[in-house]
């Protein structure tokens, strides 16, 4: 018995770690600490925790995603939220069109959500062999985001897997692969995405589909 | 009559076994050209009515039922027809139904009988097609409508096969128990016909459908999620390359602030160990001696020894050759001895150019001095020279030794 809650407490003290560190939550990056606050006895433990801290537990995409949030918030959370904010919108443009590449290079239906793999090797051998895709890249590295100054598809490549997965968005498992899986923090991304859509009533989803059926005239 | 439908029948089986091979290749490629190596064989099947042609230009191709039969036998999932047609079923029973009650009624046992076992042939293949066609709506789920490409295809594969569930229960719904039962009346061939039997089997299916009906609304889900997904990152780099100079709003200026923004800033920074720092020495340490070292490469080559024979033997002579660095201390001493002089023990690796370390010197020094037997030490007076430690009282750093005679 007492072992048993010696290890729930052991669990979520490295959730809570995880959380205050800023990381997102999610299946691929931390199944244990997913499954703790899917429970809702530990998630009312750890939220428990946090709110003495001035911290909540926030969630998206459907629940599957959480991060850690301010409870209340005043002028100086204000102010870091507003910096934040500033930041997801300065990567959209870049991360949104690195995802377009690699769903339209790899030839697939659906972009990269949580739990997807990406091997790199394969990728860049497709990249690599059609101009279009080598220069959508070397636009993409060049951005501030990743900071690329290399004209070198292998340099490029590489340093955009590294950003992004110091950005949370890839995970690799085994560090001796070429093996990335996409985070829950994507799935994140399309609900910002998603969001900004709606509230300025950009109806992008109608747009794109008006241009693919031009296209398919 | 009946002994001619088997002979026909036989025939009609044993030329698709013998033209086997075109005949799959029409299954596969759809139709069939006729050229000189196939025109006797393609003669033969189109006169027998396995292959026909649908137009007068048209290509050959093969009879839906001999298709059918291809496609149920091999559960090929490109099949997706599904006979919901459920109300001719119903129809062609009550008839039989009726005519066999009819027959009975007149004692009319052999008709009666007939018509008994055509009823049961249909009541058992309108089941079986029921469960055919659950088992196809299966097969094309588990795959997920892998034999077609695009998202959209799967979305309108997926929305077909949910029109066939809508129709299939439509259909079943037509099936009125309280009307059977009244048909059937007493009989008893006929009650577990209609009654038992379809009851059994339409319960079955009823549900299976409408779980059927609930994975489909799911993956339509999910695909639409999809589709939604790549319409919405397609759908902004256009907006973005329409508008370059667009900004998202500032979202989070707002008083009720969206939650999805709400984000704090990283309390805790990652962590790393300080080596250098005296106070975590003892952590340090204790995670240290906890580290265990396996190593199993230098343990490939020893192999235990079996039946090993052992010889007992005298024992040879050995000897164990002495340190260098001994036998230099043993020089060290003699000099002393030769010169009558006290001699530092470091001047005199300097002098003689020894190569040893200073410290593993004086350590064999000072061992060669304690190791001589007692009437020999007698005879030497050893003298460390050091300080004491400017910290801790009670330690004497030794910097070098002098031996002389005494």
């Amino acid at each position: 018995m007492s072992q048993a809650t010696e290890t729930t407490i052991v669990g979520t003290s490295a959730l809570i770690e995880r959380l205050l560190k800023g990381q997102f939550i999610c299946r691929t990056t931390d199944e244990d600490g997913w499954r703790a606050l899917k429970s809702p006895s530990t998630r009312e433990h750890v939220e428990q925790y946090l709110n003495q801290i001035n911290r909540t537990i926030g969630s998206a995409g459907e629940g599957e995603v959480f991060f850690c949030g301010y409870q209340q918030i005043g002028d100086g959370e204000r102010k870091v939220i507003s910096s934040q904010f500033k930041d997801i919108c300065n990567a959209l443009i870049p991360l949104v069109e690195w995802l377009v590449l690699v769903q339209e290079s790899s030839g697939q239906d659906a972009p990269l959500s949580e739990g997807v793999a990406v091997r790199l090797t394969e990728l860049q051998t497709r990249i690599e062999d059609t101009p279009a895709f080598r220069e959508q890249l070397a636009k993409i590295s060049h951005y501030r985001l990743f900071g690329s100054t290399s004209t070198n598809v292998d340099a490029q490549i590489k340093l955009v897997f590294k950003r992004l997965v110091d950005l949370g968005y890839l995970t690799r498992p085994n560090s001796e692969k070429q093996i990335y899986i996409a985070t829950g923090k994507l799935d994140y991304l399309y609900e910002v995405i998603r969001f900004i859509d709606e509230t300025e009533g950009l109806s992008l989803e109608a747009q794109a589909e008006t241009a693919t059926q031009r296209d398919l005239v | 009559m009946s002994s001619n439908l088997h002979q026909a029948g036989v025939k009609l089986l044993k030329q698709l076994g013998r033209h086997a091979e075109l005949v799959m290749d029409v299954y596969l490629s759809g139709s069939v050209s006729i050229d000189e190596s196939n025109a006797s064989a393609v003669d033969k099947l189109q006169k027998s009515d396995i292959l026909w042609r649908p137009e007068p230009e048209a290509e050959l191709r093969l009879k839906r039922s001999v298709r059918a039969l291809l496609e149920e036998a091999l559960s090929d999932e490109r099949n997706r027809q599904i006979d919901s047609n459920v109300g001719s079923s119903l129809a062609t029973i009550k008839t039989l139904a009726d005519h066999y009650k009819e027959a009975r009624h007149n004692v009319d046992f052999s008709a009666s009988e007939a018509y008994l076992a055509d009823l049961n042939e249909h009541v058992y293949s309108f089941a079986d097609g029921l469960r055919y066609s659950i088992r196809v709506l299966w097969s094309r789920i588990n795959n997920e409508f892998g034999y077609v490409g695009s998202i959209n295809a799967k979305i309108r594969e997926n929305e077909l096969a949910q029109s066939q569930v809508t129709e299939l229960l439509n259909g079943l719904e037509m099936f009125q128990f309280s009307e059977l039962a009244e048909i059937a009346g007493d009989t008893r061939e006929l009650r577990k016909l209609l009654v038992t039997t379809l009851q059994e089997t339409l319960s079955d299916c009823t549900q299976e459908l409408s779980v059927v009906q609930a994975r489909l609304l799911e993956l339509l889900g999910r695909f639409r999620q999809i589709r939604g997904r790549t319409r919405l990152l397609k759908g902004w780099l256009l907006y973005t390359d329409l508008h370059p100079d667009y900004r998202p709003a500032d979202h989070v200026s707002h008083k009720q602030l969206p939650a999805l923004f709400n984000i704090a800033e990283p309390l805790l920074a990652p962590a790393a160990v300080d080596v250098n720092n005296h106070s975590l020495e003892p952590e340090l340490l204790e995670i240290v001696s906890s580290i265990k070292r396996i190593d199993r490469l230098n343990d490939l080559g020893t192999q235990r020894e079996q039946d090993v024979s052992v010889s007992l033997s005298q024992t040879e002579d050995f000897d164990i050759p002495d340190n260098p660095l001994k036998l230099a201390v043993d020089g060290y001493f003699c000099a002393v001895i030769d010169s009558g002089k006290s001699q530092s023990a470091l001047e005199y690796l300097d002098e003689q150019q020894l190569p040893w370390d200073r410290e593993s010197w004086l350590y064999q020094v000072i061992c060669g001095y304690e190791g001589l037997p007692e009437e020999h030490r007698r005879y030497f007076e050893l003298e460390p020279i050091g300080e004491s430690d400017p910290v801790y009282t009670g330690n004497f750093i030794i910097k070098d030794v002098e031996l002389w005679l005494a």
